[in-house]
Parts: C-alpha cells; sequence; structure tokens
C-alpha cells in the first residue's frame, strides 16, 4: 500500500516503480537477487527441457553437430509406441513395478507409522533401523541383494530350502527378477514414508480421539473415521512422489540385473539409458523422455484429483 | 603504508603470473589419454609409459584418464558433448564405424599409416580401418576366443581331453555339473556370462564360426547369423540348459577363477586374472583347446575384436597426440619391442599387433595359454565391424539370454534379431547416403 502510493503508473506487465530512491535500490537489488535462481532455472532446467523436446524430433548421436541432426519428425515417438518391443516391455515393467512399489510402500509405511506412534518400548530404535536403509548407497544396497538372493549360496534360498521348498532363482529368473526388484524397492524406501506418515500422525489432536472414545467409537472407527481423514494430504504426498520416483527407477535396476535376463526386469529410464549412451540414438531417448513425462504428468493429475477433493470433501 | 601493501599485493599477483607462464613454458602440450585399463596394476604400468615418454618429451604432459569397459563409449560420447573430450583414445573397434561417421576422429599422419602399413598383418589393419580402406589409428591387442578349461574338474568328471565337437561338449558339460539335494549348483560344466554383451555374443560367434555359419554377410549389408547353422548353434545353448550343462545363474567370468566352472569360452587378456585366481592353478590346471565344431563345421574357427589407438578431430594437439601414440607403438631398439607391446603381453597377456611385439615378446608369449591364442590368431576372423554394430550385438545378447531362460526357441529368437539387425543396417545405409 505504501509502495503502491509512492509508486509511478507503468504498463500493467511492467512492475511499478517506487518513487522513493531508496525504494527504487531495494527493487532493484530484489531483483538482482531473484534473476539467479531464475537464470538458473532457464539455463539449467527450462533450457534442457526444450533443446531434448527438440531432439525428440531428430535423429542425433550426440556425436555429430547439433546443427547436422537430421529432422525425424515424429517418427521417434511412433516407431517407440508401434515399433519397439523393449520400450513396450520396460513401460509394462515399469508400471508393474510403481503399483508393486507404492502399494506396498503406502500400507507398510502407514502400518509401521502407526506401530512406531504407539508407545512401544524402544521406539526411537525402530525409527532408526527402519530408516537406515533409506540413508543407505543404492548401489551398495544392490551388491548386498544380489548375494542374498543368489539362486545357489544366498540366504534366501538357504532359508527357504531348510523349510522344504524348491530353491527360486529370483534376480536371474525372469519371472521373478521384477518382483524381487520392488521387495528391494520397498525395503529401501519405506523408511522415508515411514518418517512422512509418522509427521502426519503426529499433527492430528489428540482432543479428536478423545471426543470419539467419549462417543464410544473403537479402535477401527478411530483409524477410519479419524486418522485415514485426516491422513489424506500426507497420503497425497505419498504416493504422489512415490509414483514418480517409481516410475523413473534407475539405479537400482542398473546395478542389479541391468534389465536382465532378457529384459525381463527392464525399465523405462534403462531402456532410456542404453538407447542414448550405448546406442548413441539421443532423438529416441529423448522422445521416450517426454513419453514418459506425459504419462507421469496424466497420473500425477488423477492421483491429486483423486485425494484432493475427498480431502477437501471431508 | 596503504599504499605499499597496495604495490607489494600487486607485485606478488605479477610474480605469479611469471611463475605460473613459466610452468606453462616448460610444458606447454597437454595430452588426456582416455583407456579402460584401470586396475591397479595396469595403471601403474600406463603411467611408467608415460613418464618415460615425459621424460623424453619435457614439453608434452599427459593426463591418464581410466573408466570401466562399460563405461567408456558413453565416457567418449559425453566428453564430446560437453566439450572435454581427451585427446587420445583407446577404444574397441566395433565403434569405429559410428565415431568415423560422426566425424569424431582424426586421420592418422601418413608415416604413421606407413608405419602400421609396414609392421601389422593385413586383417588386423583391416579391422581398424572403415571399408573405403582409411585406417584410423594403430591397433593394439587381438583377441581371439577359444575354449578355457578347468583340467581338474574334466578329470574327476573322467575325461582327460577337452571336447572337439559339439557332442563332447555337450557330454563333458553335464557330467561336470554338481547340483546338491536342495537344487544348489555348485559346479557347473560351461559357464556363459550373462550381462554382458561380449561375454555372450563372442562365445556365440566363435561356436557360429565352427558351425560353418556366418554373422554378417561379407559385404556387411544383412544379418546372416539366422541360418540353419545359427539356429543349431542356439540350439546347442537350449540343450546344455537342459541337461544341465550350463545354467545362467553361475557367472563364467567370476566363477571359472574360482574353481567351481568346468568350461568358459574366453579371449587371452584373462591371463591376469588367472594367475591370481584362488580357485584354479593357473601352471597346472588352466587349459586351453580349439572351440568345439559343431555339426555343420568342418574345422575349428573363432572370432578376433581388436582395440585402437586413435586421436579425437577435436584435439588441438594433434601432432602431439599422434607423435605420443607411434612413440609407444613404435620399437626404439631393435628386439627391444614397444611399450605398449611390453604392456599387452606382459600386464594383460593380450597378444599385440605389431609384428616386432610379436617377435620380442614371443617368449612371454609362449606358455601354455598365450600359445594357443597366438595359434588361433592365425585362422579367427575378425569381428565385423559396422555402423550400429553395438545395437545389433546387444539385440543378438538379449535374445541369447531369453533362450538361455527359457524364454523363447532359437529359432523366433534369430528371427527377432535378424530382422531388427537388417532394419538397422538399411538405416545406417540410408543416414550414409542422407
Amino acid at each position: 500500500m505504501l509502495m503502491s502510493s509512492h509508486a509511478s503508473k507503468t504498463a500493467w506487465w511492467l512492475p511499478e516503480i517506487p518513487k522513493s530512491a531508496l525504494m527504487r535500490r531495494r527493487m532493484l537489488w530484489a531483483y538482482v537477487f531473484v534473476s539467479a535462481p531464475i537464470f538458473a532455472l532457464l539455463v539449467f532446467l527450462l533450457g534442457p527441457i526444450l533443446f531434448s523436446g527438440w531432439v525428440s524430433l531428430h535423429r542425433w548421436d550426440m556425436l555429430s553437430p547439433v546443427s547436422d541432426m537430421p529432422w525425424r519428425g515424429l517418427s521417434n515417438y511412433s516407431y517407440l509406441l508401434t515399433k519397439d518391443p523393449v520400450f513396450l516391455k520396460s513401460l509394462g515393467n515399469t508400471f508393474l513395478f510403481a503399483i508393486g512399489g507404492v502399494g506396498a510402500n503406502t500400507v507398510l509405511g502407514l502400518g509401521f507409522a502407526l506401530l512406531l506412534n504407539s508407545r512401544i518400548r524402544g521406539r526411537t530404535i525402530w525409527r532408526v533401523l527402519y530408516f537406515m536403509p533409506v540413508i543407505t548407497a543404492p548401489l551398495a544396497l544392490a551388491v548386498m541383494f544380489s548375494f542374498i538372493f543368489n539362486r545357489n549360496y544366498g540366504v534366501v534360498n538357504n532359508v527357504i530350502t531348510a523349510f522344504g521348498l524348491p530353491r527360486q532363482p529370483f534376480l536371474s529368473g525372469p519371472s521373478q527378477a521384477l518382483m524381487t526388484l520392488v521387495f528391494i524397492a520397498i525395503y529401501q524406501y519405506v523408511g522415508y514414508y515411514i518418517v512422512i506418515f509418522l509427521a502426519g500422525l503426529q499433527g492430528i489432536p489428540q482432543d479428536y480421539y478423545d471426543a470419539a472414545q467419549v462417543d464410544g467409537a473403537g479402535k477401527w472407527q478411530e483409524f477410519r473415521f479419524i486418522t485415514l481423514p485426516l491422513l489424506r494430504p500426507v497420503m497425497l504426498f505419498v504416493v504422489v512422489t512415490n509414483t514418480i520416483g517409481a516410475l523413473q527407477v534407475f539405479d537400482l535396476v542398473f546395478a542389479t540385473t541391468g534389465g536382465a535376463p532378457a529384459n525381463s526386469s527392464m525399465t523405462v529410464v534403462l531402456h532410456m539409458y542404453n538407447t542414448a549412451f550405448k546406442f548413441s540414438r539421443m532423438g529416441r531417448a529423448s522422445a521416450m523422455a517426454f513419453i514418459l513425462f506425459a504419462i507421469i504428468m496424466l497420473i500425477t493429475i488423477a492421483q491429486v484429483r483423486l485425494l484432493r477433493d475427498r480431502t477437501y470433501q471431508d | 603504508m596503504k599504499f605499499k601493501t597496495r604495490h607489494f599485493s600487486l607485485l606478488l599477483f605479477v610474480l605469479l603470473l611469471i611463475l605460473s607462464s613459466s610452468v606453462t613454458i616448460a610444458q606447454d602440450t597437454t595430452l588426456t589419454m582416455l583407456t579402460h585399463w584401470g586396475t591397479e596394476d595396469q595403471l601403474a604400468a600406463q603411467q611408467t609409459i608415460i613418464d618415460a615418454y615425459m621424460a623424453e618429451n619435457p614439453d608434452v604432459a599427459i593426463e591418464l584418464v581410466t573408466v570401466d569397459f562399460g563405461e567408456l563409449r558413453t565416457k567418449i560420447i559425453t566428453g564430446r558433448t560437453a566439450g572435454i573430450s581427451a585427446d587420445v583414445y583407446h577404444f574397441y573397434h566395433l565403434w569405429l564405424p559410428d565415431f568415423v561417421n560422426a566425424g569424431v576422429l582424426a586421420e592418422p599422419p601418413q608415416d604413421s599409416l606407413s608405419y602400421i602399413d609396414e609392421n601389422v598383418a593385413q586383417g588386423t589393419i583391416d579391422a581398424v580401418s572403415t571399408p573405403d580402406g582409411q585406417t584410423w589409428g594403430y591397433p593394439t591387442e587381438v583377441n581371439p576366443y577359444l575354449l578355457v578349461y578347468n583340467k581338474r574338474l574334466l578329470a574327476e568328471a573322467g575325461y582327460e581331453a577337452p571336447p572337439a565337437n559339439w557332442e563332447e561338449l555337450k557330454e563333458i558339460a553335464a557330467a561336470i555339473t554338481q547340483v546338491d539335494d536342495t537344487g544348489a549348483i555348485s559346479q557347473v560344466g560351461v559357464g556363459v556370462m550373462p550381462g554382458w554383451d561380449s561375454g555372450i555374443v563372442h562365445p556365440f560367434s566363435a561356436l557360429l564360426f565352427s558351425n560353418g555359419g556366418n554373422y554378417l554377410s561379407e559385404d556387411r549389408t544383412v544379418a546372416e547369423f539366422n541360418s540353419a547353422e545359427g539356429v543349431e548353434t542356439l540350439q546347442l545353448y537350449a540343450d546344455l540348459v537342459a541337461s544341465g550343462g550350463t545354467d545362467p545363474s553361475i557367472n563364467g567370468l567370476g566363477d571359472f577363477p574360482s574353481g567351481t566352472v568346468g568350461m568358459v569360452i574366453m579371449a587371452p587378456w584373462w591371463r591376469a586374472t588367472l594367475r591370481a585366481a584362488e580357485g584354479i592353478d593357473f601352471d597346472t590346471e588352466v587349459g586351453v583347446a580349439e572351440i568345439p565344431v559343431g555339426p555343420s563345421g568342418d574345422a575349428p574357427s573363432s572370432i578376433a575384436y581388436t582395440w585402437l589407438f586413435a586421436v579425437d578431430s577435436n584435439s588441438p594437439n594433434k601432432p602431439a597426440a599422434w607423435d605420443f601414440i607411434h612413440w609407444m607403438n613404435a620399437e626404439h631398439e631393435a628386439g627391444a619391442g614397444s611399450a605398449i607391446g611390453d604392456f599387452l603381453v606382459n600386464a594383460l597377456g593380450a597378444i599385440p599387433s605389431f609384428d616386432h611385439d610379436q617377435a620380442a615378446f614371443a617368449e612371454s608369449m609362449s606358455d601354455h595359454y598365450v600359445s594357443a591364442f597366438v595359434a588361433a590368431s592365425a585362422y579367427a576372423r575378425p569381428e565385423q565391424i559396422v555402423a550400429g554394430g553395438q545395437e545389433i550385438k546387444t539385440l543378438l545378447q538379449v535374445e541369447i539370454e531369453a533362450v538361455l531362460a527359457g524364454m523363447t526357441t532359437p529359432e523366433d529368437a534369430l528371427a527377432s534379431v535378424e530382422m531388427q539387425a537388417n532394419a538397422i543396417l538399411e538405416e545406417q545405409r540410408m543416414m550414409a547416403e542422407e
């Protein structure tokens, strides 16, 4: 208000320039400071996005000059969607990975958070233990689980066979590799979602539970009608961030199976990496990135609408 | 006082400037060399060569950069894209057509080409040349593939001699394999190397050639592995899996040195690993034999691949880079061999390309292991290089692994790769015409 009273009238799209020299100087510095992150965003985020969009319409091997890229129009996109069996397979695998990972992380994250939010013995130690895999290097986890799930000398198979069950191939089996990766991803990330749910649970006022108990509500009714509705914003965050992360999975697959056996655990981002750097097809890899981006955006919009609307309704 | 401080600072700055420029004058050319030889011993051996060159050429500084083989192509590509490419590359010859088409490489000077012509066998020169006859660098290691076997495991299974044909291969493999009551495989007859394209496709090619088949047509325009001979070769893999003679959960690369794999098809550069292995005695237990002959073949054959030193076309120091490469590969004293020849033979166990190195290090290559590969290099067929060759190789690797995993039949696998490979070859042809 003070500023507008001292400001001169300018075009609607320009900022109003204060008449006071001090205010003008402050405004100038404000723009200087704001321009730095905006410049960084333009150069390091928007620029590369636009460039890869442009590359996706060309054939580029990353070795030839950009000016020599032959124009391919939408052929990279049509090839991926109609002729590339590995892309379609990796897309299916990525969806399965995301569905399994997000579902399990959400249910287990909430379940463990409820347990850790109660008055159990050694609560702090349990919280630390669950969170440790989150801060462990993904590559170290990948190597560790490659040994644990080894078909011939892995500890999991030793336990299974001790109970008289047949030995399983896990990471080396085409029908089990992907689900084994889902398990490892759950182990790796559930601790993070436990912490998020815990923060949400601790933000629910105790008064609601006290009032419900006065009204004679049981534990299930408290969970169904108080905890769950009030956790929906947290749930939205968990589901959306977990889905985005799962659809972009790379390091775990790269370090454990590399997409093997026979692409049975190939994911979109790993296929994108191979296409770009192993086969020098940056145009096709960029097209994959944009298809994945569109899928992630649509899924995120659907998730936000589904969970957000209900939150407001409740 | 303030005035003096300012002048003193200025004087210090000028002195520093002079000092730094004098350092620059001392070594006014800096070359970066990118290789994939990254173990501690290999790094030390390469540094010795570099130090020797720098002692002779004090105006040149050389920085060595190494990455794992799996990341080498990516490093070259991203380095060029980022404008920080190395001056000297040592790379796998399969990538040569892609690099040449993209203008990555500088043409060698005429005296280098003459030296290569005079001192390297024509087949090896062809392996580092494009179809137009242009040679692009100094060839280094030549790696044919042979059957490497564990004499102790064969003897324990009742066999004194390695297999000469596929029937014997299957029989011996099944006899070596041991599975306990719980289904755990403690040792396997034939070790495959899933997850590594060369580890899968090169042994397949060696068997295919020993069965009378071809990889690509002679003019390299069409894939020819989807033939009766190719299907028979892939059927061998399926048969080995069915009989228990091999299992993809056992990796030949890691498990042969631990003494739990009977046979693998491998290259000579493995000698250093096998010498250091604790599960198998290199001198008494490691045997090398020719590739077993398939039902449609009439003699053992094999595949051989090559690497080369070349210079980046963006290098601002091309003459210095070629001079350094030549110095490493040339014989400076009659009968002494080259610095790289010494490294290849004694640090890796690989076969050098240059005649003078093969002569100078003949004794080092005369052990029971490398000598067999030297003999095989005379008849092994060079890997056919073509633009898009890496992609075709990876596609074939995936389909061979699918057969090993029981996910597809040999016929379907080869038909699928053939279709994709021919599409890639056609696309590359059209690109070249554009």
